[in-house]
């Protein structure tokens, strides 16, 4: 039980990462619903919307540059950054909030008392809190996915790479009696990505697609000056 | 591991870490989530259609075995059944390639939602109460022969009626022989944001009467006049990967984006270069550029063919649009109309859209046949990178367009109003809101009211179809049979096919099936050849033709192979195109006609189709209420976009909320200040504003539809919904915007 399944894409553990290419990424949106639908994320309502509890574990940014007419517009994908050196870890009472033998910044459910110093701590915004018990007006519960297990009131949630599919994919490769392939892991927002603006797979592979384009010329991190090692990079816009 | 054993060993770790006082404990810990306790469930993917545009995606459903409460034989009780558990593209699908927009992946809801309609039901208040009663399947479908039997024994058949948003492969023509053996009138298509402008003018510039299929992964230039094609309109999940490839698919290769409309859309948010025009004259920014282009002597007039053939004075070169009339025409600057003149023409190959807004004015067609000239004249007509038409697979000798041609929505509801006998005395409603869809003008709902027995199988409650007598409710697509024809988006033949994903939640009915129940019960029945639906999409199919076998080898069944990937795709003969109609006078440049002075009403009223809801049709659905709308982070509400020189100008900051009103009336809304709009437009997502519409969008926001003025496009007659102007003034009240993001700007390292 202590030792936990790791992923054999290369000789050790994966490093699980991710590229988002933002000359690609039109703002379509379709990461945010696909990652509602595949994770069980709750719908707040009106009102709790309007007090700041909706929960995107995806969200666009939108920044305006310049003014009219010469108005330009940049558009960001912000998720978990799986910071290899994430400030939500440490101030966790309850390690709640821990690192992975693979690399994610992984948030387990039931060590969470809901002190939320990670959320206080996460330079991203990229947690959430669950201010009450989420609910699926029957028969909308039907939609729920087994694999991904509900929060209930009091407990901090957030992006897990779509762990159940890292899990999905490592049984799918054993019982096929074959390493696991770059491509074969795919988060729900990056096979719905309408223009493969997001790209997922294992950065200690140096020739998965994800490592090469980390390694692009284009490529950032997101506030890396602040030193958290984020697992995501950016590919700036040309032109 | 249970909950105990759990607190037992985190007490024994924890202690163990206190003894160590160093290092990491965490690694003490024992790691039960996130990985090593999962086990994912077994699931199975099965093939359907997405339904909620006309683009036709195919999607696969992950099927996984669940518990539901369900009637069977009047009885609730909870039953094992497949149920639907997420939505993917369907990789092998030659529309999406294996991707699905936002609005797809939130289908899912539309079967799950509380507010479905379980049940047949039967009117039991007054007409619009909302008030039914649920009855027997035996006993509405009873009712209703009982009618349409009155109607024929009145030899009335001609004044029974078909009103539906538009239908395609084997629905559209199952329809279609209804309706023609019951001796009815051909279906009513009704749209919200239709499409009819492109087509008449792909049919006059091309001889093709479809949308057009654009294939940006190869273009190098590609010039967007008002089409929201990455969000949107036509085919956005096609366009979006073909979009993604021109940017950074071809090493080395980058192609130039250029967006010209007068509000900035999610697509125009994403071009190297945005260009706000004044509404109504994009045509001529469109023959502007050709004149430049053929001054130049980069291209001869003669190379647009038939679709140059199609715009007055384009054999002498188009002299009345040189750059400087340009200019003055579409406040754009002549310098700036010479060099994307110049770069359309050499950045090649390059391909103008146009779409949306455009060819919502008086002079749409115009402005749609320029554009159509300019890819012709530039050579970008069926070849890489340019504009092609998607071949139609002849389904089971399905042909497009059998509805009555010219016979619209407004031109019904005059009709009605200006006889004391409505001319419709049943109508069929499929599922169509043009009661939320119809500007106040056409007095739809009043028309509607008129018809004495009205049938509807939506499923759900919405503005029509709370006016119905009878309610027989359709299965959701995951439930049904389902087939599609895509119009565009694909450069092979589509024939899109799946059977039912998993069995019926509710106490509803496949209404194709229901039709042929119908007609079996009438008297005289209407015998119509098959037996049920899927029989009938079984002698479609099988008249396609089987992939070429391996030598040796029986050819594969087409009806099964096509039902476990989704559809038939495949080359088919190419479709001639349609001969030139002799006498149709080319198109000229008409200044765009706009209702409301502009002294009383100083801004155009630009109405969108919203990221979330498209049409409004999508309201209901909780994941795309809490979407935030991406250029504005807007969720659950509606909102009015103001240029930010505007508002300061009438002292309106974000968030006020503020009166519009037009000609025809008045709507409450609250402001987003917003730099990427022009000073004269006032913008406004199409969506909210619903009357009734289930729990979750009833009573939320306003329909910039419900101000509208019936202003029609001149040559298709079709609604001109860009041709309203209006006034704005601030009011008092909360305007309730909610908002998911925080400002506008990125604060640079400094503000951090």
């Amino acid at each position: 039980m202590q030792e936990s399944s790791t992923a054999t894409t290369t000789n050790g553990p994966a490093k699980w990462g991710m590229a988002v290419d933002l000359d690609r990424c039109t703002g379509c949106e379709a990461c945010v619903t696909a990652c509602h639908a595949e994770n069980n994320i709750p719908t707040v309502g009106a009102n709790q919307a309007a007090a700041g509890r909706a929960m995107h574990w995806i969200r666009i940014e939108r920044y305006f540059e310049g003014e009219f007419p010469d108005v330009h517009v940049k558009f960001r994908p912000v998720l978990c950054q799986h910071c290899d050196n994430a400030p939500c870890e440490p101030v966790c009472p309850t390690y709640a909030s821990s690192h992975t033998d693979e690399g994610l910044n992984a948030q387990v459910y039931n060590r969470c008392i809901g002190t939320r110093y990670c959320a206080n701590a996460c330079n991203y915004n990229v947690r959430f809190f669950n201010w009450f018990n989420p609910i699926w007006e029957k028969p909308l519960h039907l939609q729920l996915n087994p694999d991904v297990s509900l929060r209930e009131v009091s407990v901090m949630e957030k992006c897990t790479f779509c762990v159940q599919r890292i899990k999905e994919a490592k049984i799918d490769a054993k019982r096929d009696a074959r390493p696991l392939a770059d491509g074969d892991v795919k988060p729900a927002c990056v096979q719905s990505c309408t223009a493969n603006a997001l790209v997922f797979g294992d950065l200690n592979d140096p020739e998965s697609a994800v490592s090469r384009l980390s390694r692009s010329p284009r490529g950032t991190k997101l506030l890396g000056d602040l030193g958290t090692q984020p697992k995501i990079t950016y590919l700036q816009r040309e032109g | 591991m249970d909950r105990r054993q759990f607190i037992k060993l985190g007490a024994a770790t924890s202690a163990t870490a206190t003894l160590a006082g160093c290092g990491n404990p965490e690694n003490q810990l024992i790691r039960f989530i996130p990985e090593d306790d999962l086990i994912p469930g077994i699931s199975v993917w099965k093939p359907s259609i997405c339904p909620l545009c006309s683009a036709g995606c195919g999607v696969l459903v992950r099927i996984m075995e669940g518990e539901a409460e369900v009637i069977r034989n009047g009885q609730l009780g909870l039953i094992k059944m497949g149920l639907a558990k997420k939505l993917e593209g369907n990789p092998q699908h030659p529309v999406n390639q294996g991707k699905l927009c936002v609005r797809g992946q939130a289908a899912l809801q539309v079967t799950y939602h509380p507010d479905r309609i379980a049940n047949p039901l039967k009117r039991s208040g007054e007409r619009g109460s909302g008030q039914f009663q649920e009855i027997s399947w035996d006993d509405a479908i009873a009712e209703l022969v009982s009618q349409m039997n009155a109607l024929a024994a009145a030899n009335d058949q001609k004044s029974l009626g078909f009103l539906t948003r538009p239908l395609r492969g084997q629905r559209q023509r199952l329809v279609a022989e209804f309706l023609s053996r019951f001796g009815a009138p051909a279906a009513l298509d009704f749209e919200v944001l239709g499409e009819d402008v492109m087509r008449r003018a792909n049919a006059r510039s091309f001889g093709y009467d479809q949308l057009s299929t654009f294939d940006l992964a190869q273009s190098r230039y590609v010039l967007t006049l008002g089409a929201d094609f990455l969000g949107t309109w036509n085919s956005p999940v096609s366009q979006s990967v073909g979009y993604g490839e021109m940017r950074q698919g071809r090493p080395g290769i980058r192609a130039t984006f250029v967006q010209v409309e007068p509000r900035m859309s999610q697509t125009g948010a994403n071009a190297d270069e945005w260009v706000p025009i004044k509404p109504g004259t994009e045509g001529v920014l469109a023959l502007g550029l050709a004149h430049v282009i053929m001054a130049a002597r980069l291209f001869p007039a003669a190379a647009a063919g038939r679709a140059g053939a199609q715009v007055a004075g384009w054999a002498n070169g188009l002299p009345a649009y040189t750059p400087q009339e340009v200019e003055r025409i579409t406040g754009i600057a002549a310098a700036r109309v010479e060099r994307l003149a110049r770069e359309f023409a050499e950045q090649r190959p390059s391909v103008a859209i146009i779409g949306g807004a455009p060819l919502a004015h008086t002079n749409g067609t115009f402005n749609a046949l320029a554009v159509n000239a300019l890819n012709a004249l530039v050579g970008s007509i069926g070849q890489p990178g340019g504009v092609y038409f998607t071949p139609r697979a002849n389904v089971g000798g399905a042909q497009a367009g059998t509805a009555q041609a010219g016979r619209t929505i407004d031109k019904v509801a005059a009709e009605i109003l200006a006889t004391e006998r409505s001319p419709i005395q049943l109508l069929m409603l499929g599922e169509a809101n043009p009661v939320f869809g119809t500007p106040p003008a056409w007095r739809v709902k009043e028309a509607l009211a008129k018809i004495p027995y009205i049938v509807s199988f939506g499923n759900f409650l919405d503005e029509t179809s709370s006016l119905s007598d009878l309610i027989l409710p359709d299965h959701s697509f995951l439930e049904s049979w389902v087939d599609d024809v895509p119009e565009s988006g694909a450069m092979v033949a589509v024939a899109s096919l799946a059977p039912p994903a998993m069995r019926p939640l509710h106490q509803t009915r496949a209404m194709p099936d229901v039709l042929l129940d119908l007609g079996r019960r009438l008297t005289p029945a209407i015998e119509l050849p098959w037996q049920n639906y899927q029989a009938m999409l079984q002698a479609a199919f099988s008249t396609l033709p089987a992939p070429p076998a391996p030598a040796g080898e029986e050819p594969a069944d087409v009806w099964r192979t096509a039902q476990a990937q989704g559809g038939w795709w495949g080359e088919v003969a190419a479709r001639p195109a349609a001969a030139a109609a002799q006498g149709q006078a080319p198109a000229a440049y008409t200044e765009a006609q706009f209702d409301g002075a502009a002294a009383e009403y100083p801004y155009h009223f630009l109405p969108y189709a919203s990221q979330q809801f498209l049409d409004g049709s999508l309201a209901h659905l909780p994941w795309l209420q809490e979407l935030p709308d991406v250029l504005t982070s807007a969720m659950w509400s509606s909102w009015v976009e103001i240029n930010t020189q505007t508002a300061s100008q009438l002292g309106i900051v974000q968030g006020d909320l503020v009166e519009v009103g037009s000609g025809q009336g008045t709507l409450r809304a609250p402001v987003f200040v917003s730099p990427a709009i022009a000073p004269d437009v006032i913008a406004m997502p199409v969506g909210q504003g619903h009357e009734t519409f289930t729990r979750y969008a009833s009573g939320r926001g306003a329909n910039p539809i419900s101000i509208l003025a019936p202003v029609l496009e001149a040559e298709t007659g079709s609604l001109a919904w860009a041709a309203t102007r209006v006034r704005v003034s601030k009011v008092d009240g909360d305007g309730g915007l909610i908002l998911f993001g925080g400002s506008l700007r990125e604060h640079s390292e400094e503000h951090r």
